[in-house]
Parts: C-alpha cells; sequence; structure tokens
C-alpha cells in the first residue's frame, strides 16, 4: 500500500458513534486512525481506543492540527464543534460533521445489525440439524424415567423406592440441561458486550452443543488446554465459532471416525485456539473459497454456506485471525489468534 | 424341534423367551430389562451393535434368542448396521427397534427390511412388552 493512498483519520467524539466508527475502520486497511478525542474520559470509544493502541486525547486542535489528518469525522453532535472544525482545519483535511457523520452513523450501525441477523439466521438454520441429537438426548432420560415410574407405582422395597426416586430426578436434570444449553446457544448475542472469556470453557461448551449437531461416539479425544487462555470479546459470538469449527471437524470424520484435537495456548501475548480433525480435509483448489458467504460443500439444504463467513466476521471484530493448514483424506487444522486478554480470576467465568 | 421353542426353564422358572436389548444407555437397558423380567422374559444386553453380534453369535443363543431390541444411533456398528447384519445371518429372529429419534423415512426402510415394530422412547412398559409378545408370536407363526 503506498502512503499516498492511506486516509489518515482523527474521529471526535467517543460515544457510541465514535466507538462503532472505530471498530469499522479500524479493518480498514487503507485507513490509519490517527487518534480519537473526547473531553469525557471515561467514554466508551477511548476505552476501545485504548485496547486497540489507537492514540487518545483531549486536545482537539492538536489531533486535527500536527497528524498529517486527511479526513476528519466528527460524532460529537456539537454545533460549536463543526464552526470551529470549518474555521480552523487543516486546508487539506476533509470534514464530515453534522447530518453527514449521523448518516455514516447509521449506515454503520444498520450494518452491524444486518450482521447480526444474518449470524443469528445461520445459527437457527443450524439447530435445525440438532434434532436428532436433541431427540437422543432427551428421550432416553425420559425412557429411564417412564420406566422407574412404571416400576414404582409397584415397588414395595423401601430403599428401592428411594434409589429409583433419586435416578428420576437426576434424569430430569439431565434433559433440562439440554434445553438450558441450547436455548443460551440459540438466543441473540447480546450487542457490544465485550467482556473477558474464558477460552476452554467456551471450548467445552462448544462440545457440548456441537455433540447435538453429529454423534461424536466414534471420535477421539484430545484436550491440550492452557489454563487461564483469556480473550476479550462477546461470549455468545465466541461460542458460536467454537461450535462452528468443532461441528465442521466431526462432520469431516463422520463417515470413518478420527481423532479431535482441541488445544490453546498463551504465547507471546497471544491466544492461539486450534481445533485439528483427521477427516476428509478441504481441497486446495476451495481453501481460498472458504470463507467466502454461500460456499458450501454440503449438499442443498444441509448447509447455509455462512458458517465459515460469520467465523471469520467475529474472528476480525475481536482483532484475532484464522489460520488454516488442510490435506485430502489427512485432516484440517483451524487456528485462530488473538490478543491474550488478563487472565481470568477464578470463579468469575463469563 | 423342542430346541427352537420358548418357554424354556431357567432356574425353575417358566420363561417367556429371551430378549437381547442393545443400547449403549445402560439406564435403558437397565429400565427395558426391569420391564421385560416382570413378564417373565430372560433379557440379555449389549452397548453397540459389535457386542450385539458377539452376543448373538455366542453359544445357545444363537438358537434360542427370540427377540433383539435394538437403539439406532450408537457407537461402534451403530443399529442400522447391526439390523443389516441381523437380517441377513439370523433372518429368523425378529428384531424391534428403539429409538430416541422419530424418523418416518428411517421407519419405512427398516420395516422393509423386516423390522417387526419401531418403537420411540419413551414407550411404556405394556406397549414394549406387547411389541415383543407380537414378535414372538410371528416368530413362532414363521415356523409353522
Amino acid at each position: 500500500m503506498e502512503s499516498s493512498d492511506l486516509t489518515k483519520v482523527a474521529i471526535l467524539g467517543a460515544g457510541r458513534g465514535g466507538h462503532a466508527l472505530l471498530d469499522l475502520l479500524y479493518h480498514i486497511p487503507s485507513i490509519e486512525i490517527v487518534g480519537i478525542a473526547d473531553h469525557d474520559p471515561a467514554a466508551p470509544g477511548l476505552q476501545r481506543a485504548r485496547e486497540l493502541r489507537i492514540p487518545v486525547t483531549t486536545n482537539v486542535p492538536d489531533l486535527i492540527g500536527n497528524h498529517g489528518v486527511s479526513l476528519i469525522l466528527d460524532v460529537t453532535g456539537d454545533p460549536d464543534m463543526e464552526t470551529y472544525l470549518h474555521a480552523h482545519k487543516p486546508p487539506t483535511a476533509n470534514v464530515l460533521s453534522g447530518s453527514a457523520s449521523r448518516l455514516l452513523w447509521k449506515l454503520i450501525q444498520h450494518e452491524s445489525e444486518l450482521e447480526a441477523e444474518l449470524l443469528q439466521s445461520e445459527k437457527l438454520a443450524g439447530i435445525g440439524s440438532f434434532a436428532a441429537g436433541i431427540a437422543h438426548d432427551i428421550n432416553n432420560p425420559l425412557q429411564l424415567i417412564l420406566g422407574l415410574a412404571e416400576n414404582l407405582a409397584e415397588e414395595r422395597d423401601l430403599i428401592a423406592v428411594h434409589e429409583q426416586a433419586r435416578e428420576i430426578i437426576e434424569a430430569v436434570k439431565r434433559a433440562s440441561a439440554i434445553c438450558r444449553d441450547l436455548t443460551r446457544y440459540s438466543r441473540h448475542a447480546s450487542p457490544h458486550q465485550d467482556v473477558l472469556v474464558s477460552v476452554n470453557e467456551k471450548l467445552d461448551e462448544a462440545l457440548k452443543i456441537a455433540r447435538y449437531a453429529s454423534s461424536l461416539h466414534d471420535i477421539e479425544m484430545i484436550k491440550q488446554y492452557q489454563p487461564g487462555a483469556a480473550v476479550k470479546g462477546n461470549p455468545d459470538e465466541l461460542l458460536h465459532v467454537l461450535v462452528n469449527l468443532i461441528t465442521n471437524a466431526v462432520h469431516a470424520m463422520e463417515l470413518v471416525g478420527g481423532t479431535l484435537t482441541l488445544e490453546t495456548k498463551l504465547f507471546a501475548g497471544q491466544v492461539h485456539v486450534r481445533i485439528s480433525d483427521t477427516g476428509c480435509g478441504i481441497a486446495p483448489d476451495k481453501i481460498h473459497e472458504i470463507f467466502e458467504p454461500f460456499f458450501t460443500t454440503k449438499a442443498p439444504g444441509k448447509g447455509t454456506g455462512l458458517g465459515l463467513y460469520n467465523v471469520n466476521t467475529i474472528v476480525n471484530k475481536m482483532h484475532g485471525t484464522i489460520a488454516v493448514d488442510s490435506q485430502i483424506d489427512k485432516g484440517t487444522t483451524f487456528t485462530l489468534t488473538f490478543p491474550s486478554a488478563e487472565p481470568i480470576e477464578q470463579g468469575n467465568p463469563s | 424341534m423342542d430346541e427352537f421353542k420358548s418357554g424354556f426353564f431357567i432356574g425353575g422358572e417358566a420363561c417367556e423367551g429371551r430378549v437381547l436389548v442393545v443400547d449403549d444407555e445402560p439406564d435403558i437397558r437397565k429400565v427395558v430389562k426391569m420391564t421385560l423380567q416382570k413378564a417373565g422374559y430372560e433379557v440379555l444386553e449389549a452397548e453397540n451393535g459389535e457386542k450385539a453380534i458377539e452376543v448373538i453369535n455366542c453359544g445357545e443363543n444363537r438358537l434360542l434368542l427370540d427377540v433383539v431390541i435394538c437403539d439406532i444411533r450408537m457407537p461402534k456398528i451403530n443399529g442400522a448396521e447391526a439390523i443389516a447384519y441381523f437380517r441377513s445371518n439370523y433372518p429368523r429372529v425378529p428384531l424391534i427397534v428403539l429409538t430416541g429419534f422419530p424418523d418416518t423415512d428411517m421407519a419405512t426402510s427398516f420395516l422393509r427390511q423386516g423390522v417387526v415394530d419401531y418403537l420411540v422412547k419413551p414407550v411404556e412398559g405394556e406397549k414394549l412388552r406387547a411389541a415383543v409378545a407380537r414378535a414372538i408370536e410371528q416368530r413362532e407363526l414363521a415356523r409353522l
């Protein structure tokens, strides 16, 4: 990228608008955010900027005057700021303020709503394929409950009655845990909830969900978790990413069985999450397409083609990267790399 | 042919027949066993299709097994594979599918393969015993 193509942007106002702009512009390679200003040091956009290591200031004249800024995005909503900018901006800088910047913000909001909708529809379409697994896991405890209850109606031995009543209670708990896991998974991801998330816990949670999508019976599991692996992001969205990758891995080994390896590692301020299968692999000529929307190798009606597209969107949003390594008939490894967050204190999982 | 007849004796009690229950969940095997034992059946267990094939090939079971009750979603050799094996090697032993997942297409295909009943969990004891009794009756009729 030549420097003349680089747009140097200053953001004024770090409320919700500034925060949204930061998140959007941060991922565009031709844009450099030179800084963000707000008079309130606790503004959400300023906190976000600190996480992204973008300079934060309260000094507007310095920000717009001294950093070769070519575009000033004013989302303060303050008419005085608009007047000030038109009088004092560097002659080479463009200003987007007032109703124009409000419109930009609305478009960004609209896009993030669409993104959330897309994610949700893909998730719900996926849950349709869970039916067999859910039926299996609910009807088995129900069979136990029914059988024991029928027996209890005639049972005379008090010790047996107590024992079987306890078994019924345990079976009810197992069945209700299934409903709890799935309703939690199927809900809309709550927006703008970036918190510390334990990757190891989310991997285990994702495994529970993935079991419904496909039987894990003939699959050997290897877990190599480094304790304290934590990232910052939306826990619902990270779960969705992991469910997707684990489900794909299991599907790749569906007919022949194999080994599923889940690994987390902390290294040089980064968290690496590796999901590996020994399944059918991805053809070399297809590997570049897998993150494209509507790309699928599944039979019509079986996959939405949005799984990995959404995985990629979420990982980008979390400032992470994805690497794929695949060999036909040998298997596939997805490695996610995220900036490491402070380790989670015990007893405070998210 | 006395050795083919149900109603042999075990430990001095009249036995209605010998049933093999194939399910990966020990809980399911336990309640099915409980339900059928009350009605006088002897119940054998297998935790997957592979074990089921072992059991049916073991000694007198080859001759004396009256009914197989089989789950579908299981590790190793799954229910569908086990059923195909039983149908080709032991066509005289009636098969009952007992599954957690109602699937019309699958049910139709199993019934076409000669499976005598397709039951969906949870199934009442009475219904299960009736299905087993019916299967044994059909087996007896087939022999006449």
